[in-house]
């Protein structure tokens, strides 16, 4: 087999400047996504049934469909409504935050219901309200449980985000498929970005395993 | 300080207290005793709110408590509470276990929080744990700790609810000592316990609980040498 070094050269920008907006991407997602996330866990968690129940079917929409569909339904059909034209960058981020905010939520909510319930007692019990005691007390005991399960989260969107290829948000695999196209070969347009997902993954679980040994220290 | 008139409170169909009425003075040391599944520790939880109950009225301090967020807010700031299980936040230092409370319910500035925390940390003994967290503490020291965490907001009044059963024997008489010189103090308390040897000692009365009534209350030489009834006899020959 010959391999077509000189592929790789010509896409060598591409590929990087995709890994970079693929890194974009990821982080504003698994950011924004984290924060929606621990609304919707704690709305999720609510006593009062009607809005309990909002969020219930928020998860089971976001987690019981394929994000590859979402994708298509956010871009082509809700953006429109938003922004004219469309840009596919923002409606794979969208996509990727809207998706990953359920399975956050549930993350959270796990954390949250993984607390002895004495330590909400004893905080009441002093004194404190409900959402002081959750800030203070509940979440960051919580948060430390969290990381692991947030790890698998944040490395499983960041390999979603290459189903922005075909809305044309040009992230990593974008150019990938540009590469197969142009010339009609596989290994030298797909090998360079498996390499590429394998890095930023890689990356990736070394900053959580960092954070991991640092919380467990404190 | 406290009283409770006719409380009623079940957990579906199981009724654990039955019409309960009973009174707490300023500056008295009540026991409660009595078999498990008696509805003593309950009848220590509804009394900041940490249960709901049916029927009844509960009124501390000269106020009749009602189910509202701010209401029972207001209420726990005046009833220090120890659990069984210490209860102590672990990702938080010995310290800041005292300080946290006053800071965000009293709006204290952390320097007097500090302060009268230090404190409170010297009283029980523990001042050279002020900066260690709760995992490494011993379950003496926990509690201990855990009963500092509750003076921290001055209550008028202090609940125990089985202080010592987690605790191994040898931890027991530390405890009961920061206890005992709480009630040498004038602190109102209702201490719920198996420690007989306590409740003679320091008890200005003793309860008897079983099948969610109150049997029989008396001062404790009455109540351990003389009890009136044949359950309170029964359990004592148990235990004693």
């Amino acid at each position: 087999m010959d391999f077509r070094w000189d592929i790789v050269s010509e896409y060598m920008p591409y590929f990087l400047q995709g890994a970079g907006l693929t890194i974009v991407f990821s982080l504003v997602a698994i950011f924004i996504g984290t924060i929606l996330g621990l609304f919707i866990g704690l709305g999720r968690m609510s006593e009062k049934k009607i809005i309990s129940y909002i969020f219930v079917w928020y998860i089971n929409f976001f987690r019981g469909t394929p994000i590859f569909v979402q994708i298509l339904l956010i871009h082509f059909g809700a953006m429109p409504y938003f922004m004219n034209p469309v840009s596919p960058a923002v409606s794979l981020t969208v996509a990727l935050t809207l998706n990953a905010a359920a399975y956050i939520a549930e993350i959270f909510r796990a954390g949250i219901q993984s607390i002895d319930k004495g330590q909400m007692e004893a905080a009441r019990s002093l004194g404190m309200t409900k959402a002081q005691t959750m800030w203070h007390i509940i979440i960051p005991q919580a948060f430390k449980r969290m990381i692991p399960p947030l790890g698998n989260e944040f490395i499983a969107l960041l390999k979603e985000s290459s189903l922005g290829a075909v809305i044309a948000a040009p992230e990593l695999m974008y150019w990938g498929r540009a590469a197969s196209s142009a010339y009609y070969r596989t290994w030298e347009a797909y090998l360079p970005v498996a390499a590429g997902y394998l890095m930023l993954t890689l990356t990736l679980t070394y900053l959580l395993t960092k954070l991991e040994k640092r919380f467990n220290l404190s | 300080m406290i009283k409770i008139r006719n409380l009623v409170k079940r957990f579906g169909k199981l009724e654990v207290l039955k019409d309960i009425s009973f009174n707490v003075n300023q500056k008295e040391v009540v026991v409660v005793i009595g078999p498990s599944g008696s509805g003593k520790s309950t009848l220590l939880r509804c009394i900041n709110l940490l249960e709901t109950f049916q029927s009844g009225e509960i009124e501390v301090d000269g106020k009749t408590v009602h189910f509202t967020e701010k209401e029972i807010n207001e209420l726990r700031k005046n009833v220090g509470m120890v659990f069984q299980h210490f209860h102590l936040f672990p990702h938080k230092t010995v310290l800041e276990n005292l300080t946290i409370a006053p800071m965000k319910v009293k709006n204290l500035d952390k320097n007097s929080a500090n302060e009268k925390a230090t404190a409170l940390l010297k009283k029980v003994g523990l001042e050279d744990k002020m900066y260690v967290y709760p995992d490494s503490l011993s379950g003496g020291q926990k509690q201990r700790v855990a009963i500092a965490r509750a003076l921290a907001m001055e209550p008028k009044i202090m609940l125990f609810d089985e202080p010592t059963s987690a605790l191994d024997p040898e931890m027991v008489g530390e405890v009961l000592e920061v206890m005992k010189q709480l009630a040498r103090e004038g602190m109102t308390m209702v201490v719920v316990t198996h420690e007989m040897g306590f409740a003679k000692e320091v008890g200005d009365r003793v309860v008897f609980m079983d099948g969610g009534y109150i049997v029989e209350e008396n001062n404790p030489k009455e109540l351990f040498d003389a009890p009136q009834h044949k359950r309170t006899q029964d359990f004592l020959s148990k235990v004693l």
